[in-house]
């Protein structure tokens, strides 16, 4: 076993040369040589191999390609002390920067589409989609959104036709689910939606909205109220206060608006609640009984909750972004800050 | 809608601060906020006389005016062309800081010197009016401070009104309100005006065709009036709610719009023909010309009110100019009406054209309203320009408006809140909404809905007013939820959140474009489609529904290589839509994601190279993310379309799911000024969502060791990649595990038309250890194989 012996010298000599190479580039580049280069001791020794018998082969293999491995090893770190700390070895620059591969970042409206979708989901509400494109009856009509009543104007609209248009809330996906399935219902509609306003740093023709329906036997404004609370407190803190205030949705009776205390001022006031104390964040009710008629649901057995919030509006808030073109922009400068 | 807070005195006793009533107005339903004044922050801005107005000397268009300010008296020069003698205005005196930042100094105007300034409302920073100075009331107090004297005036609170409280569209409505949280009483404006003998009747008769469109109609004759212009406390009024002052006719009937939520309309008598009003349709393409001077062609929806021969309204939205009120008007004509709401809605629709009064109409006026608000304004019209009143009023009804009779079950209140509400409680609430009681017992109430609420019609609408009332603050929250999930849950959810983590972790940012497009942007598809068009756009930029994604992201590209961001790797995930017959929506809507990558695809870091975007790496990231989602290696094919270059396109089980490729430089430059390349993967997320399978068996790991072998050829450069592999692992048969392509070259040392390729070989079989004779045998054949069947040369 001449061969192992070799290798073992080989391999001392290696160490002891090792540290004495001088760290510049030529020094380094002519140990490498020396050793593993087509006429260096290394590939010397894997000349001698192929000569062996099958049964030394398996025995030395092994050994030699460990040799190699160490002695490149060896070789790579000399270099990256070339590159990294120039001459002086004992100089460690560690204000050098970290490196690290490029990931991609999630889009912050989804990711608050996700936060709030994941709350919620914890409290079983299962997710369901449903077109942009809708007809009139079920973006308004089953939404008891009478024709020609102003109510429509609280949301203007785009037409393909008459009957046509691009949805204005998720709430159709609302009524396709009652369609679809018997109570209990629990579910929660993200997408995309359209507005017909012009754009500005205010509002876009087209954002988002996360809405909520559970439909259940004996689901009460109480249920909503605790509902809502628990996902605000999730959400936004737990020393998060909410406000209800009666408001008005055709398809919800009664409805109301939901403030939290302003999370930038504590509610002392400030010029993202317009000093109010209060932000509005989404808007909710009991399903008023004509919904439950258009989509054959009997109103006097059950009751039913939906709410509903948009994460453009809510990411904005949190985190301080006063201009909503950003999100449709793609400027990778903002996008990485999330 | 904007109320004030002294106006609202008027008609009820307000025992809250004005923070107080905004808030609880805001938690009855009625979101309230104060405007804030300008002038609460200014000081040394004091009421003051004009006594005397002289010409400036050595200017045509300036004045000194005298005044004073009761205890100090002061020259100011002013270049206002209404200011005038007697007046009283506000004076800013010297080192007052305006809200634009200007401070008062000393100063000579044309030669004489100005110890103040007279101020428009738009220095005050109240409006942007600078037609003239701000004048005030005779009777404000010499010497005051501004700011103080229009607090005095009561402050504005703005209501967001919802569009179900038509009732709320007035002072009057707002204070009854109020009355229910106060208990108070609600004082309505007193009538005073006596009658003549000279009766309605004999000078105008009302004929109403279309009772459904109007079923009420009203009207009053008063003769002899005299036109002039309004008081100051009526144009303050008035300008307080954003109404221009015309004279005192037109005023009066404003002033009590605004009070009463009741639209009126005021007609010179004398222009009325044939001494008769009919109420009838407009014929299509009838032609009017409305107040504003506009003429306006109707359709046979809209509702017209005519003398005997001629239009003289459109009903519920705009009078004509034929009939107006002009400073020679003598005998005047009063119209109140109910109009149905979907008429008016129509109308002003149709018109594009949204006035106080077509507001209040749609929502609904109170039809029991319509002759006291004829009463109020013939008062108000008696004490401003005089007048004698024909007696009675002309009043047309032919279709009553019956408001609803409804009964609420009290166990309902607690099944929809949740909480118990004392019965006596809930019924002392409708009696104070304006409801009459007709029945009640212990378990239910019947009642019958005020006129003024035409939102009141069912049972649920009176538990709102319930919880309304008694503060949805007040109610509790369930502590224990009921949680119940629903029976069918769509998984898709789950799966678009992998593929976008999965996307993000191959390093591609998420972004959001417009899905509203230009024509042009839609033609960029892999296969002709008709795109979704809006009847309605914003512009013809965005006329179009989307039908691809990727124009949207080469907008992203070029914003962002516009700001010197050229290295990029992005990804959008949404929906596309074309049309499509046979749909319910007439639109196909697919859910896709696509990637665009350009320039380099790490950040720039020190010690070592970046890669470099190609083909190549979008065909890497796709064969990785169907992988990953359970799908077998894809198949790739060539195709051909004039947006790229060098385009593959694959299928998943026959169904098309993706295409990548180089943009086509020209189209790139030509298109959207895009110099470098840009390469982009375009994939139809539902088929991998639908194909995707995730039954992961394991494979154990192997035991025995495997042996390495590369093969280095030169080859003839047309002869495709996978040809070579195929050749390699038929030749390498069960022993060879695995073949990795790993080497490309061209160039320096090759022969023209001849490539050099390495492959690297893991021979490795699962329950033994390989030799190496059959190893050895295994790559001569795949040597020969090479040799004679691609013309491979080893190296
Ligand atoms: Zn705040």
């Amino acid at each position: 076993m001449n061969l192992l012996d070799r290798a073992e010298e080989v391999r001392f000599q290696f160490k002891k040369d090792l540290s004495k190479v001088n760290i510049d580039i030529q020094s380094v580049e002519d140990f490498r040589l020396e050793y593993l280069g087509k006429k260096g001791y290394i590939p010397a020794l894997f000349r001698e191999f192929t000569s062996l018998s099958v049964e030394d082969k398996r025995k030395c293999g092994k050994i030699l390609n460990q040799i190699k491995k160490e002695a490149e090893n060896s070789i790579d770190t000399l270099k990256q002390r070339l590159n990294s700390i120039g001459i002086d070895e004992d100089f460690f620059d560690y204000t050098l920067p970290g490196k690290l591969p490029r990931l991609g970042h999630l889009h912050p409206v989804t990711q608050t589409m996700n936060e709030i979708c994941s709350i919620f989901r914890e409290m079983g509400f299962g997710i369901e989609f449903g077109p942009e494109v809708e007809t009139d009856y079920y973006n308004f009509q089953a939404l008891n959104f009478p024709e020609n009543h102003p109510a429509r104007d609280m949301q203007d609209t785009f037409f393909i036709d008459d009957s046509i248009l691009l949805r204005t809330h998720t709430s159709p996906i609302q009524i396709r689910a009652m369609e679809k399935q018997k109570p209990p219902i629990r579910i929660l509609a993200p997408g995309r939606v359209y507005r017909n306003e012009a754009i500005s740093a205010r509002s876009y023709c087209t954002f988002h909205q996360v809405e909520g329906l559970y439909v259940d036997e004996n689901v009460t404004f109480c249920e909503l109220k605790g509902t809502l609370e628990i996902f605000a407190k999730r959400y936004f803190g737990k020393d998060v206060k909410l406000r209800f205030r009666p408001s008005y949705f055709p398809f919800t009776e009664p409805s109301a608006e939901v403030d939290i205390s302003c999370f930038i001022c504590g509610g002392s006031g400030c010029r993202v609640c317009k000093h109010t104390g209060w932000l509005e964040i989404l808007g909710c009710g009991m399903v008023d009984p004509n919904v439950f008629i258009s989509v054959g649901i009997d109103p006097e057995k059950y009751t039913g909750y939906a709410f509903g919030m948009g994460p453009d509006r809510i990411a904005m808030l949190k985190y301080g972004i006063d201009d909503i073109r950003l999100f449709f922009e793609g400027d990778i400068r903002f996008l990485k800050q999330f | 809608m904007i109320v004030n807070t002294k106006w609202l005195e008027k008609y009820i006793d307000i025992p809250y601060s004005p923070e107080e009533l905004e808030e609880h107005l805001t938690y009855i339903g009625l979101e309230s906020k104060i405007q804030k004044s300008p002038v609460d922050k200014i000081r040394g801005v004091v009421i003051a006389e004009v006594l005397d107005v002289l010409h400036h000397p050595n200017a045509d268009r300036l004045s000194i005016c005298k005044v004073s300010t009761g205890f100090d008296m002061q020259d100011v020069v002013c270049g206002a062309p209404n200011v005038a003698k007697g007046q009283k205005v506000p004076l800013a005196l010297l080192g007052t800081v305006l809200p634009n930042g200007m401070e008062l100094k000393p100063v000579k105007i044309r030669g004489i010197s100005s110890e103040g300034m007279i101020c428009a409302e738009d220095e005050l920073g109240i409006s942007s009016d600078h037609s003239g100075i701000m004048v005030l009331d005779e009777k404000a107090p010499l010497g005051m401070e501004l700011s103080e004297y229009l607090s005095g005036e009561g402050t504005s609170i703005d209501i967001d009104l919802t569009p179900n409280r038509p009732d709320c569209t007035s002072p009057i409505g707002v204070a009854r309100e109020i009355s229910i949280l106060t208990q108070g009483e609600l004082k309505i404006p007193e009538i005073k005006f006596k009658e003549s003998e000279e009766s309605t009747k004999d000078y105008i008769d009302v004929e109403i065709e279309n009772i459904d469109g109007c079923p009420r109609y009203a009207a009053r004759v008063i003769k002899n009036v005299k036109i002039a212009s309004s008081p100051q406390w009526l144009i303050d009024h008035l300008k307080g709610v954003g109404i221009r002052s015309i004279n005192n006719i037109v005023d009066a009937s404003n002033f009590v719009l605004m009070e009463t939520g009741q639209p009126l309309h005021t007609f010179d008598y004398r222009k009325i023909e044939g001494k008769k009003i009919v109420v009838r349709n407009a014929e299509d393409g009838e032609l009017v010309e409305t107040l504003d001077g506009i003429k306006r062609a109707l359709s046979k929806d809209i509702l017209l009110i005519c003398d005997a021969k001629n239009p003289v309204a459109i009903a519920g939205v705009m009078g004509l100019g034929n009939s107006e009120i002009t400073p020679e008007t003598k005998d005047i004509l009063i119209e109140s009406a109910y109009f149905s709401p979907t008429t008016i809605r129509n109308g002003s629709k149709y018109l594009g054209l949204s006035t106080e009064a077509s507001y209040r109409f749609e929502r609904g006026v109170d039809p029991e309203g319509i002759t006291n608000a004829v009463n109020r304004i013939t008062d108000l019209i008696i004490e401003l320009a005089g007048g004698k009143v024909c007696k009675g009023i002309v009043d047309k009804y032919p279709k009553k408006i019956s408001p609803a009779v409804v009964k609420i079950r009290f166990k309902r209140i607690n099944r929809l809140i949740g909480i118990d509400i004392e019965k006596s409680w809930v019924k002392e609430i409708f009696e104070k909404l304006g409801c009459k009681i007709l029945k009640s017992d212990d378990k239910s109430v019947q009642v019958l809905s005020p006129t003024w609420r035409p939102d009141l019609e069912r049972e649920v609408d009176y538990i709102e007013e319930v919880i309304r009332i008694y503060g949805m603050h007040k109610i509790p929250s369930a502590k224990r939820l009921q949680i119940q999930p629903s029976h069918e849950v769509d998984s898709r959810y789950d799966l678009i959140e992998k593929l976008r983590s999965i996307l993000c972790s191959y390093g591609y940012f998420e972004v959001f474009n417009n899905s509203l497009v230009s024509e042009k942007q839609t033609q960029f598809t892999f296969k002709p489609v008709k795109p979704v068009k809006l009847r309605n756009p914003l512009s013809l930029d965005m006329a179009y529904l989307r039908t691809s994604l990727i124009p949207g992201l080469i907008n992203t590209a070029r914003w962002n290589i516009n700001r010197r961001n050229c290295d990029l790797q992005i990804f959008e995930l949404g929906f596309i839509q074309y049309f499509d017959p046979d749909s319910e929506t007439h639109a196909m809507e697919i859910l896709k994601f696509s990637l665009l990558i350009t320039g380099a695809l790490e950040d720039e870091h020190w010690g070592y190279q970046t890669r470099k975007s190609d083909v190549f790496i979008l065909k890497g990231v796709i064969e990785d993310l169907t992988h990953r989602f359970g799908i077998e290696s894809l198949k790739f094919e060539k195709c051909k379309n004039n947006y790229f270059k060098n385009l593959l396109g694959s299928n998943i089980n026959g169904k098309e799911f993706c295409y990548l490729g180089q943009i086509n430089q020209e189209y790139l430059q030509s298109e959207w000024s895009i110099e470098v390349p840009i390469y982009v993967l375009d994939a139809n997320a539902s088929v991998l969502l639908d194909q995707a399978k995730f039954e992961i068996r394991y494979k154990p790991l192997p035991i025995y060791p495997a042996i390495e072998r590369d093969v280095s050829i030169l080859l003839p450069e047309k002869i495709p990649i996978e040809e070579v592999k195929q050749k390699i692992m038929k030749e390498g048969g069960e022993l060879l595990r695995e073949v990795k392509f790993y080497d490309l070259y061209h160039g320096k040392n090759i022969d023209n038309g001849l490539k050099s390729v390495t492959f690297n070989l893991v021979f490795q079989v699962a329950d033994r250890t390989l030799k190496d004779k059959e190893v050895d045998k295994r790559m001569l054949a795949i040597h020969e194989v090479l040799k004679n069947d691609l013309n491979a040369k080893l190296r």
